[in-house]
């Protein structure tokens, strides 16, 4: 604890800065210091921003600077964890979590985890930006975060004749929430399922029973709802016997690897990762054409985040005639798509949508197609590319390899 | 635990705070009427209005209209617009005189500010941003439904001994009552005795923003790519009809709209009695704006457009070919309704 001499002494400290400066200092430039704050601070980020030494790296590597004249200063937000004197700014709302900033911090600082964790507080004084409120009540209503009918999660999958998981089965497919309610990712969806027939897998889902992974509460801030999410998940999943869950969306693997209680045996794959492992086995063999240049967009929940960058490229790989291209940042470098950490439920000006730029690079590397492996990535980059460019899903381009098809205009048309 | 002013034996009848702004009835208080009446009707009891404000015009009329048996009315010029001491004074009389069963109040910034002082005056309990009210038929208690992430739980709160029993409520969770213009009711006036003394606090200053209200508008004409940015006939439809034009991200993007106008994912969720959707796709990041739309007109070319899903009636058109027609027919029809 810190005694109330301290307290003023730094308060007198930061007075002295400021005039030896030449600044004069408003009551705005001080902050004052407050041991409950600190102490709920610390407890809420798990004193994980102690090891800042304040370089700015972050601030410097911060997507957000490539698209406002200032950028933003994640250094100031981990002063301020530091300090336990959070300042309830845009800035917090602002990070898509795509871990730019801990990739490149050289005190290992997991940056985004404290962000979010400030989030959690500003929550409690009910800071919270309009949109997100919603998201939240949408979750906690209709277990999605679109707020529609939990009794419509499997409607759309009728015609496919999913059956329901079982134990024999040998991977359970969470399909989540976005390729259930979304009908652009309910192709991708389908695209996988074609995949998974292909290699003759048996594979069931959960259907109207299929929880919501928590991706979207935790990564809000509600990291107290979110571990409620996940245990109910898991406790579904120890009963329903599952031992490798196949995930279309790498946040929801994230959700599954980091939050979920499961046996040690327990697997969580992202499709990409299974699909290679299937054309490893001898399973799936993609022997029809698809003449076609693609560069591949990384999410950052299955890159960064997940450490796996070349499963996707190593399927991308596989179907013949495809020429892969890189853009310039890709892998660990990869520019985030803008849909993370909530922000697919925060507005962002058409000239800040990071996606705008990765188009225009995708789109200079020649590549007629750009291939991703995240609903939210779709989304994004289909958004920004309008009709210039196609965006299609890894599992979209093996299909259509798989059925020695050309991409149809219409399926992948914005 | 402090003695309640007047026990259950004493209190009788449901209470609703009505809010008003610049002379129209606070959605929210036209929801509680409504609840209000099913909850009098579960006790066999009479549903009163309280309104409180300056030069109230018809707005008594309108609470019997929709639902009220009696409304009490306490008019002064200190009680309009609202500030917390004089209304605190007023109510805080009105209920020791009426000594009602329970007292509901919207869950707004000024009802949650009134209910926390009159709860504490009152020597009573507040159940706080309720998303359920009903009536335990056999113990006759309000049971108050109060939910919360943290523990994802929805507690019930009674309030068995102290009375009124009182509860903000959640707007937008009930329905708005139809009113009958046909329904009688007491209105009575309330004597209001108040001296500058009781307002410490003056409004200086009162400004109300101008932009546009989309979650209330009951009406609204969408556009969406597909309107090239043309929206000559679009206004003249959303005139004939009242209604409030907004579109999708795209159209804000393309600023054929601004961007309050933007429904959807990132933009705003509307509740219209009508919407007109045209040239709309009708991507999931749109359409979680109009889900909660009493009926949803689609107008699209693409007889695959997935906003077909979502539309009670469904026209397979261009949007510039069915337009002139719609605005003639409703065209014709205003001036049948103006000549009769």
């Amino acid at each position: 604890m810190m005694s109330e001499y301290t307290r003023t002494g730094r308060k007198k400290l930061w007075f002295d800065l400021m005039s030896e400066a030449g600044i004069a200092a408003g009551d705005d430039d001080i902050i004052v210091l407050n041991d409950d704050s600190w102490e709920q601070v610390m407890a809420a980020t798990h004193g994980e921003a102690a090891a800042c030494f304040q370089c700015g790296v972050c601030t410097a590597t911060c997507p957000w600077g490539l698209v406002r004249p200032e950028p933003v200063i994640i250094r100031h937000l981990m002063r301020q964890a530091q300090l336990g004197a959070p300042g309830w700014t845009e800035a917090l709302w602002l990070c898509t979590t795509c871990g730019q900033c801990s990739a490149q911090c050289p005190r290992g600082v997991d940056i985004s985890s404290v962000i979010v964790a400030l989030r959690g507080l500003a929550w409690g004084e009910k800071q919270a930006p309009a949109g997100l409120p919603t998201l939240m009540w949408n979750l906690y209503w209709d277990g999605n975060p679109y707020g529609r009918p939990p009794s419509q999660r499997a409607a759309w999958s009728d015609d496919l004749g999913l059956h329901e998981f079982t134990a024999e089965d040998e991977v359970m497919l969470y399909l989540g929430c976005t390729a259930n309610y979304d009908q652009r990712i309910q192709k991708v969806a389908r695209a996988v399922v074609q995949v998974l027939r292909a290699a003759d897998v048996r594979f069931g889902v959960l259907g109207e029973r299929e929880p919501c992974c928590g991706d979207a509460a935790r990564t809000a801030g509600h990291t107290g709802y979110a571990d409620e999410i996940a245990a109910n998940g898991s406790k579904l999943f120890r009963e329903m016997g599952v031992g490798t869950v196949v995930a279309i969306s790498p946040h929801c693997l994230d959700q599954f690897v980091h939050h979920f209680d499961m046996p040690t045996a327990f697997r969580a794959l992202h499709y990409t990762q299974y699909m290679g492992q299937l054309i490893d086995e001898g399973r799936l063999r993609i022997e029809g054409e698809l003449a076609a240049k693609v560069t591949f967009h990384d999410p950052c929940y299955l890159g960064r985040r997940g450490g796996d960058f070349e499963s996707p490229r190593d399927v991308l790989g596989s179907v013949p005639g495809l020429e892969l291209v890189e853009m310039p940042r890709n892998r660990d470098e990869a520019l985030c798509c803008g849909g993370g950490g909530g922000r697919m439920w925060l507005e962002t000006p058409a000239s800040e949508r990071f996606a705008e730029m990765r188009v225009a690079e995708a789109r200079a590397t020649g590549a007629e197609i750009i291939g991703t492996a995240c609903p939210h990535c779709v989304s994004c980059l289909e958004d920004s590319a309008g009709s210039s460019m196609r965006v299609a899903d890894v599992a979209e381009i093996v299909a259509w390899a798989l059925a020695k098809t050309e991409p149809a205009a219409a399926e992948v048309a914005p | 635990m402090t003695k309640s002013i007047y026990g259950p034996a004493d209190a009788n009848g449901v209470w609703v705070y009505l809010e008003h702004e610049q002379g129209r009835m606070e959605s929210v208080s036209l929801e509680l009427l409504q609840q209000g009446r099913a909850l009098a009707d579960a006790l066999q009891t009479t549903l009163t209005g309280v309104l409180t404000g300056y030069a109230l015009g018809d707005l008594p009329a309108q609470a019997v209209a929709c639902g009220a048996d009696r409304v009490l009315v306490a008019e002064h010029p200190m009680l309009q617009p609202y500030t917390t001491d004089p209304h605190t004074k007023v109510v805080e009389a009105m209920v020791r005189e009426g000594r009602p069963d329970i007292l509901l109040l919207g869950a707004t910034p000024d009802g949650r500010d009134l209910a926390g002082r009159l709860a504490v005056r009152l020597r009573t309990g507040l159940t706080a941003d309720c998303t359920g009210l009903a009536i335990d038929a056999e113990r006759r208690l309000l049971r108050g439904d109060v939910v919360g992430f943290g523990g994802g739980i929805v507690a019930t709160i009674l309030c068995p001994e102290h009375r009124p029993q009182m509860a903000t409520v959640r707007p937008g969770i009930f329905a708005q009552p139809e009113p009958n213009p046909g329904r009688s009711g007491e209105i009575r006036p309330f004597p209001v005795e108040l001296t500058p003394d009781d307002a410490p606090v003056r409004v200086l200053e009162r400004s109300v923003s101008d932009g546009v209200d989309l979650t209330r508008a009951p009406a609204i004409v969408a556009v969406g790519r597909g309107a090239h940015g043309d929206l000559a006939l679009i206004e003249q439809l959303a005139r004939l009809l009242d209604a409030e034009i907004g579109g999708t991200r795209v159209a804000a993007d393309a600023g054929w709209i601004g961007r309050d106008r933007q429904i959807g994912q990132t933009g705003v969720v509307t509740a219209p009695k009508v919407a007109l959707c045209f040239g709309i796709s009708g991507a999931i990041h749109f359409t979680v704006g109009i889900e909660k739309a009493e009926c949803v007109v689609a107008i699209n070319t693409d007889p695959e457009a997935a906003i077909f899903e979502h539309a009670d009636v469904c026209i397979v058109d261009d949007m510039f070919a069915v337009l002139p027609h719609l605005i003639e027919e409703l065209s014709r029809l205003r001036a049948e309704v103006g000549a009769s």
